[in-house]
């Protein structure tokens, strides 16, 4: 899912108009057991991961270090660390500055928790958070992405939620300290960034599938949608993002697909969407009944999927 | 004389006459064939959607499984060929049949109800093989033959969205009947004819890259021109 903005009444996908996207790193906050070269090095790396997308057009350039924070609004994109106690659950976070009138990509920052024990090592570091990993994470948003809802948690007894599995670099809850997993792109941010920044045959490569999600006939906004591709095994979802229940997924190689939808409910609403959208998370998961053939370039007849209540 | 030399005499005389009745006027004739048959379905493998477990070293956590299988269907069939010779003759083959495509979907982890997704695709086989007239074997008026060709598959899913291409190879034989010979006319003969093949198919709508095997039965009314 992209970020998007309103521009005269007209939702308007986030994006970077001029790549490659210079980006600075803050030679301000610390963290234990991380220098700042260690830093820059783990923090390219993640960026190269998003660049060398092959369907994707997107780039990036390290302009150097600087003493300038992340969160300053001061027109250059800078990543560092912050010490943020006050922020116990938030390893990392990505801001914007974006013109309102186009919707493009000013400015983004990110900053990571240095309340957090980081490691830069090769091989994740056990009790450590892997900072390419979660570099990988927030630099999804900082090309505009949203979260993803490819995985599966549980409560945790203590509170806040425990991944059990992600299918995506850009689901929204961290897996443990220790793991680098989160370091390879998944096919369901791989056809994020490919469809906000699309190499020149990308969208003739690939196709799409669109229809709506209904509960009792009516329509359902929020509910994740997810296609399987039965050859690869390659998972891509979306949500219904419309008052008429409407979904879309593109980007998705052509071929015979399994239609899976879902509630919401395996992270915080507000990890999705705004608090003032009505997300309705009280249906099953189901399967829609019919396998979806989806072409090169193109997409196959609408249809909708009806799930039933919880 | 002994009994063996009876039978290698009735061979040497037996062998021209069955020749002569059967005649090589079906040679350079084209054939046009037209018929109807089954074509036996196949597993087309199995796949799971799998998600990254969270753990320190790679394991997957399984959201669903599927199998899925290309059931059998009816199909109708055009060919036209020739015999080059008394003994080797060349077709083209149209096929068509409507087989479903069926994938059980099951074992999801957050409880979604087992189903089985069906689609009913549009299945074209162009092929192209050699024959082998087989007069030693003949039965009657039944006429054996062998033969084996390769070809083209292309699989169309509902609503012409999605083509999907591959190959096929197969082999097999028959037998045909001449029912009515003319010696003058257009058309010289009409028949019937009986194939059964089995076909190797590789591409189209697949799960994995193996080749699935096929059997395929039909019954086939022939005019010889």
């Amino acid at each position: 899912m992209q970020f998007s903005v309103d521009v005269s009444g007209k939702t308007v996908p986030l994006r970077w108009q001029t790549v490659p996207v210079r980006w600075y790193a803050s030679g301000q906050g610390t963290a234990a057991d991380v220098t700042a070269p260690q830093f820059q090095l783990a923090v390219a790396r993640a960026f190269d991961t998003w660049q060398n997308v092959p369907t994707a057009s997107v780039g990036f350039n390290f302009a150097g270090f600087t003493s300038a924070e992340p969160l300053d609004e001061d027109g250059i994109s800078v990543l560092g660390f912050s010490n943020e106690p006050d922020m116990d659950r938030v390893l990392g976070a990505t801001a914007f500055v974006v013109d309102d009138i186009t919707g493009e990509l000013l400015e983004s920052d990110i900053f990571f928790n240095s309340v957090f024990p980081w490691s830069t090592s090769e091989t994740g570091v056990t009790g450590r958070f892997d900072l390419q990993s979660v570099a990988t994470h927030e630099i999804g948003h900082l090309v505009g992405l949203g979260h993803s809802a490819l995985g599966e948690t549980d409560i945790r007894p203590t509170g806040g939620r425990r991944v059990i599995a992600s299918g995506a670099v850009m689901f929204p809850i961290a897996m443990a300290a220790g793991t680098t997993a989160d370091r390879t792109l998944q096919p369901d941010d791989v056809a994020g960034v490919s469809n906000a920044y699309p190499d020149a045959g990308f969208a003739s490569r690939t196709g799409s599938i669109s229809g709506r999600v209904l509960l009792n006939g009516r329509p359902v906004f929020g509910a994740h949608v997810v296609a399987f591709d039965l050859q690869t095994g390659e998972l891509v979802g979306a949500f219904s993002l419309t008052a008429q229940g409407e979904f879309v997924i593109a980007g998705l190689r052509p071929g015979a697909h399994i239609i899976r939808v879902e509630p919401l409910d395996d992270a915080d609403l507000e990890s999705f969407f705004d608090e003032s959208q009505s997300v309705r998370v009280d249906f099953r998961p189901v399967f829609y009944s019919r396998l979806v053939g989806v072409p090169a370039g193109g997409a196959p007849p609408r249809f909708d999927v009806s799930v039933t209540p919880k | 004389m002994s009994w063996w030399r009876w039978l290698a005499m009735l061979a040497v005389i037996a062998c021209p006459v069955r020749a002569a009745a059967q005649g090589t006027g079906f040679v350079h004739r084209l054939e046009v064939t037209g018929g109807i048959g089954y074509f036996t379905g196949a597993a087309l493998g199995t796949a799971d959607a799998t998600l990254r477990a969270n753990a320190v070293s790679p394991q997957t956590f399984t959201l669903f499984t599927t199998d899925t299988t290309i059931h059998g269907s009816v199909t109708g069939e055009l060919r036209v060929g020739t015999w080059l010779t008394r003994r080797i003759g060349v077709e083209g083959r149209l096929g068509y049949g409507r087989p479903d495509v069926a994938t059980s979907v099951h074992a999801d982890a957050e409880g979604a109800a087992a189903i089985a997704v069906v689609e009913r695709i549009d299945q074209f086989v162009i092929d192209a093989g050699i024959l082998f007239r087989l007069d030693e074997m003949r039965i009657g008026q039944l006429v054996p033959f062998a033969g084996g060709g390769a070809g083209y598959l292309r699989q169309v899913h509902e609503g012409l969205a999605l083509i999907e291409d591959g190959h096929v190879y197969h082999l097999g034989g028959g037998v045909s009947r001449d029912l009515v010979t003319r010696a003058h006319g257009i058309v010289r003969a009409a028949g019937l004819r009986a194939d059964a093949r089995v076909y190797f198919l590789s591409g189209g709508v697949s799960v994995t890259d193996r080749t699935t095997t096929h059997g395929s039965f039909t019954g086939d009314l022939f005019v010889r021109f």
